[in-house]
């Protein structure tokens, strides 16, 4: 009950903040733009170039799909990082924690007001996906419960790695660890180029320690041609979204154990 | 036998910054006890100690060493918490709420019950006289009706304990004799009240028990009119006074000031009967003999003032 108070506060905190709704319009706003050149391929379409068209309609929006994947976890990590900053920045933290209000409790709390504003994120985009594809003359023929799963998987990562370096560090700090991780993420990526040789020991650890987002892609089952491109069973994508909640639960109790010896004041 | 409600035993807590190997002491072997059913002060220059401890007592921080518990338990339990009311210094609130909703947020995490916060939460904002406001935005609060609401936050869930960094911060005169009026009140109800500020004429006014803290360490603690009780002399009022005994005053570091009831002669406790029997003598009257009793601010700068070798 007290972290579902918490939980829903948080939430409302972001409703209110203004950086989260610049940051939805501005993504917003570059998705319709995005959405100029697909309509514009879209009307183009003749008997002649149908393939063509088809092809180039994918195309964008693919690339629309992955700029809202890119920036949802760009807003999970803020987020997270914000909600546990913000606290210890303006001092409400203080009063909180002053209630019979477990360490843990907060934390757990604060994170699971940011994945509900990234589950709503997700439907959102959830939602655009198929509204995009029906444009295009598409259908995504995925279950949609899958293509929430995903995406939340991977944003709890995030979310949790964020919050995590919210523990011992500002925000600026935090990002900047989660970004790292991110991009060294993938660049350890089997399918990236080979390392110096005495360096493919750190490149296969660093796979497997780092989260992989490649795992907790939607590309890896999504085709918006065919139902998939690589017919995956329910377990196979249940073993997958487990693997992300798994990762992202293990980060969260090292993030609690961090939380929880730290000293509360106001930064 | 009942726990106190706040112990300190030889409670030490260093800074220290990372990187640069420097450790500042902000705490040293501190002890005290706070007994259930006491308001105390607790008083200190700035940097002192005094919200180190406070953040200690609330298990915001860890001491290095030393033990501390709280209504019996250890800081930061939930039991403990259960039953404290806390204002902190400069009390923080989320600007996207209004006076009545931060407190029906700080109830839910305090265990409270939907159904019956309403009314609780309308007796509080009448106390802390914000009944009318109760539904502005934070963000379009003053000074004082934030510190107001903050009090009325530290009252919800009827605590036994009241930890509260400096209460009359930022409120005006009116605001200051509200907060003196409810401390009053809580006490009288049993409450214990550890309170730190820096308006010493207050704290004297509603305090049993003093606790003074300097540089990081306990240099006085005891009850207000131990502390306070005796300074040695007494004022004497009398009807008239002999020119005798004007001159004989001087001699024994006395003085008098004359206004429209009569005479009011200050003097050594060891002359009072002197100073009496020559009025008397002379045909005159003593209406009253009374202790002259130091005042906290005197009795504080006393004691901080030794211990920082001002003084």
């Amino acid at each position: 009950m007290k972290v579902w108070t918490l939980a829903l506060n948080t939430l409302e905190s972001f409703l209110h903040n203004r950086l989260v709704l610049l940051l939805l319009l501005v993504g917003a706003g570059i998705v319709l733009i995005m959405m100029a050149p697909l309509l514009q391929v879209k009307a183009r379409i003749t008997v002649q170039n149908t393939s063509m068209v088809e092809s180039m309609v994918l195309e964008a929006i693919s690339q629309v799909m992955g700029f809202m994947s890119g920036l949802g976890s760009l807003l999970a990590a803020w987020a997270a990082t914000d909600s546990l900053g913000s606290e210890l920045k303006a001092g409400t933290v203080l009063a909180v924690m002053a209630r019979p209000v477990k360490r843990w409790e907060f934390l757990l709390g604060k994170y699971l007001g940011v994945l509900l504003m990234m589950a709503g994120y997700v439907v959102m985009m959830v939602g655009v996906s198929h509204v995009l594809a029906w444009m295009g003359g598409q259908h995504i023929q995925v279950s949609p419960l899958a293509m929430f799963a995903y995406p939340l998987a991977r944003y709890a990562i995030y979310a949790a790695i964020a919050m995590l370096c919210a523990t011992v560090a500002g925000p600026v700090v935090s990002m900047v660890v989660v970004l790292a991780i991110a991009i060294l993420g993938d660049m350890v990526l089997p399918s990236t180029p080979a390392w110096k040789p005495w360096l493919m020991w750190l490149k296969h650890g660093l796979y497997y320690a780092l989260p992989s987002m490649e795992l907790l892609s939607e590309e890896r089952f999504l085709s918006l041609r065919q139902a998939t491109l690589h017919p995956m069973k329910w377990q196979e994508q249940a073993v997958s979204v487990l693997y992300g909640w798994d990762y992202a639960l293990v980060v969260l109790l090292v993030a609690m154990w961090s939380f929880h010896y730290r000293t509360l004041r106001r930064d | 036998m009942t726990a106190a409600a706040i112990e300190f035993q030889q409670v030490t807590k260093v800074y220290r910054k990372m990187f640069r190997g420097v450790e500042v002491p902000a705490l040293t072997s501190a002890s005290f006890a706070v007994e259930r059913g006491e308001v105390c002060a607790f008083l200190g220059p700035n940097g002192a100690g005094k919200t180190t401890s406070i953040s200690l007592l609330m298990g915001f921080f860890y001491a290095d060493f030393g033990e501390i518990r709280v209504l019996g338990y250890p800081p930061g339990d939930v039991r403990a918490k259960a039953q404290i009311g806390f204002l902190p210094e400069n009390f923080a609130f989320y600007k996207f709420l209004n006076g009545e909703r931060l407190l029906r947020f700080h109830d839910a995490l305090g265990g409270g019950d939907k159904r019956t916060a309403g009314a609780r939460i309308a007796e509080l904002l009448a106390k802390v006289k914000l009944t009318d406001y109760r539904k502005l935005k934070f963000a379009k609060y003053s000074r004082g009706m934030v510190q107001r609401v903050g009090l009325a936050q530290a009252l919800l869930r009827d605590p036994q304990l009241l930890v509260l960094d400096e209460p009359t911060s930022g409120l005006d005169p009116t605001g200051r004799r509200d907060v003196r009026e409810i401390i009053s009140a809580l006490k009288t109800e049993g409450r214990t009240i550890f309170l730190s500020s820096h308006l010493l004429s207050e704290v004297e006014q509603v305090c049993d028990r003093v606790i003074i803290i300097s540089k990081g360490r306990v240099v006085q603690t005891g009850r207000m009119k131990d502390l306070l009780g005796d300074s040695g002399r007494v004022e004497i009022l009398v009807t008239a006074l002999p020119e005798s005994l004007a001159a004989r005053l001087t001699e024994w570091g006395g003085s008098f000031t004359g206004n429209e009831h009569g005479v009011a002669v200050v003097v050594d406790q060891a002359h009072k009967r002197e100073v009496a029997e020559g009025v008397w003598a002379a045909g005159h009257d003593v209406v009253q003999i009374a202790p002259i009793r130091g005042s906290l601010e005197e009795f504080y700068l006393k004691t901080v003032g030794d211990e920082s070798g001002v003084a």
